[in-house]
């Protein structure tokens, strides 16, 4: 027994092409039994552009975290607009992996996200309003930190204005100060509040 | 010292953890998501574990439920921390094989009292 | 060149942005390797203070930026048996493992990326040679394979410096090199064991027919990644490994940064990533 080589590369059954690799089959793969096939349909439907919508519709249902994980890969690569739709689907979900995924997703589409974002930012459920925070972290956006400012002003949950207060160490100035100063007030028993405007204050004071 | 391991994906809230436990004299490492957390884990011996639920690559449900099949280190009492209130997430947390389960934010006269009666140790 | 300075809260801010994105966690005693390297990349970006750089660094859409800095604060120099324990790790807790789990006697595949000029699948067939006792019951194939079709050449070639060879025990170095004027030449029964190809991670076509792999070594090439090219290779190496397959990355890497598809192991010389499959429930605890 020894090292080996082979002559010709080794494929699977997958590989076979059993199913046309054209849209019409990739989408019916991707309803297969086998999470294998439906893991790689989802990664060759991303040779199709209008592949959104099929994606979107088995995202909705598919439960192996696998085939789920290439599936959100596709659908950052594709990145329009009914794409960017199914991610925000998933902030909504109950399902934490899911809704994290999708939040990594989201990051990685700033520039899809941001016309939304405002949406987002005064939804009515405090938690989306928190993950739609999370995502700012990579927008490129010169209203960033007047969306993170108008956080912290506004926000009555205070969960929400603690992700936004994070942020705001990070990429904020001194335009956040006062609106700081008046979130230390607000929240004036609430150590985390204290610590986390004191870090932002510290991190965005004149250099 | 007892040795604290801070799960969270925020730096500020493992900052403010940090900061408390160390003036408390536990020392604290820190980790980003519950996989980096496990790889801790299954390096150093920790004494407790401070795990926030919502984080991408592993949520804190999956890294308690990680944490509790590896025998060799299964023991070390877990305090999960999340912005959930509702009574499911507890039990969810409970199930997974947390000790106790906290609400953010976190108050240190809260937080010390708890990490103190799972370290066994007594209250001053 | 302005007086760029590095303050206290720049480098936490650096610190934790860092960390973030590729795991690595700079202590204050490396302050000034840091700062001297951050005013190095202030002042080639043309920018004139670090919040300027920051804000550029975080939001550049390539991540040029991010790389060129890692490339800087990382150390990547490839010689043989570099990381040694997990090539340790490989022979005394992973194949024994996967030989234990064989239902047939089809060849162990190993695949190594990227392969540069060879060092690294050259030193897992010598110590597969050299302390595995499987070797003699089992056929390996070890391909190793790279984007650069001129350093696969130079690997096909296997003739290294001195400064290459440094870790090689001095009985593997006499028994597969022999000492020329241009420097130390592999054998041609080692050079043998190993197949080199052309392969780029992000090309489909090029990573579909790589299937069916027992363990996968990709080590310092993923940090180089953006996140989300760095997410797709979790997930073509996960297709790439037969159920149960292992995958090692490099040291100051982890999939914690990559994708949440595999199982972390601890094994006695080192942590590794597995891929879910049949028969492994029974072994996920390790002594």
């Amino acid at each position: 027994m020894a090292f080996i080589k082979q002559t010709a590369p080794r494929t699977t059954h997958t590989d076979e092409r059993a199913q046309k690799r054209d849209f019409a089959g990739l989408t019916a793969e991707l309803n297969d039994p086998d999470p294998v096939a439906r893991r790689w349909a989802a990664r060759d439907l991303l040779q199709h552009s209008q592949a959104s919508a099929v994606l979107a519709a088995r995202l909705a249902v598919e439960e192996d975290p696998t085939v789920r994980e290439v599936m959100l890969t596709s659908l950052t690569r594709l990145g329009d607009a009914t794409a960017v739709a199914a991610l925000i689907e998933c902030l909504r979900s109950e399902d934490a992996p899911k809704r994290n995924a999708a939040i990594e997703a989201m990051k990685a589409l700033p520039n899809e996200v941001a016309p939304i974002m405002g949406g987002l930012l005064g939804d009515a459920d405090p938690d989306v309003r928190i993950l739609a925070v999370n995502i700012l972290e990579s927008l490129c956006h010169p209203q960033v930190e007047a969306w993170l400012i108008e956080v912290i002003e506004r926000d009555a949950v205070v969960n929400v204005c603690a992700t936004a207060v994070d942020l705001l160490g990070e990429v904020g100035s001194q335009a956040a100060h006062d609106a700081l100063e008046r979130l230390k007030k607000r929240f004036p028993v609430e150590p985390y509040i204290q610590f986390a405007a004191d870090l932002a204050l510290q991190r965005t004071a004149k250099a | 010292m007892k040795r604290i391991l801070i799960i969270d994906d925020s730096a500020t809230v493992r900052l403010y953890h940090r900061s408390i436990l160390e003036s408390a004299g536990y020392a604290a490492d820190e980790a980003i998501n519950g996989m980096e957390g496990l790889e801790k884990a299954l390096t150093t011996p920790y004494d407790l574990y401070l795990v926030d639920v919502n984080m991408p690559r592993l949520d804190g449900y999956s890294f308690v439920r990680e944490l509790r099949s590896h025998t060799a280190i299964a023991q070390a009492p877990s305090i999960m921390i999340s912005t959930e209130a509702e009574a499911i997430d507890q039990t969810k947390a409970y199930e997974a094989g947390a000790n106790l389960y906290l609400v953010k934010p976190t108050r240190p006269d809260i937080l010390l009292p708890y990490v103190r009666t799972l370290l066994g140790e007594s209250h001053p | 060149m302005a007086d760029i300075t590095i303050s206290g809260d720049d480098f936490q801010k650096f610190r934790e942005f860092f960390y973030r994105k590729t795991g690595i966690q700079f202590e204050e005693s490396k302050r000034y390797f840091v700062d001297k390297r951050l005013v190095e990349r202030i002042d080639a970006t043309k920018n004139s203070s670090f919040r300027s750089y920051f804000t550029m660094l975080r939001f550049q859409a390539s991540g040029a930026e991010l790389q060129a800095l890692i490339n800087l604060m990382t150390v990547n120099e490839t010689y043989f048996f570099r990381e040694e324990y997990q090539f340790r790790c490989l022979v005394d807790s992973i194949l024994p493992e996967i030989v234990a789990r064989r239902r047939d006697k089809s060849p162990i595949r190993i695949w190594g990326i990227p392969s540069s000029s060879g060092e690294e699948p050259y030193s897992i067939a010598m110590c597969l040679l050299e302390r595995w006792g499987g070797i003699n019951d089992w056929d390996v194939q070890i391909i190793s394979s790279d984007i650069d079709t001129k350093i696969l050449e130079q690997a096909r070639a296997g003739l290294y410096t001195a400064r290459s060879v440094e870790h090689v025990p001095k009985a593997y170095l006499h028994k597969y090199f022999r000492q020329t004027a241009e420097g130390y030449q592999l054998n041609d029964d080692m050079r043998s064991a190993v197949e080199f190809s052309r392969v780029n991670l992000q090309e489909p076509a090029d990573v579909r027919p790589l299937r069916n792999f027992d363990v996968i070594f990709c080590r310092n090439l993923l940090i180089y990644f953006d996140d989300l090219s760095r997410k797709q290779a979790g997930e073509t190496f996960f297709d790439a490994l037969r159920p149960g397959g292992f995958i090692c990355l490099g040291h100051s890497e982890s999939m914690s940064r990559i994708s949440s598809l595999y199982r972390i192991r601890k094994f006695p010389a080192a942590i590794v990533y597995q891929k879910p499959g049949e028969g492994n429930e029974a072994y996920s605890d390790h002594r």
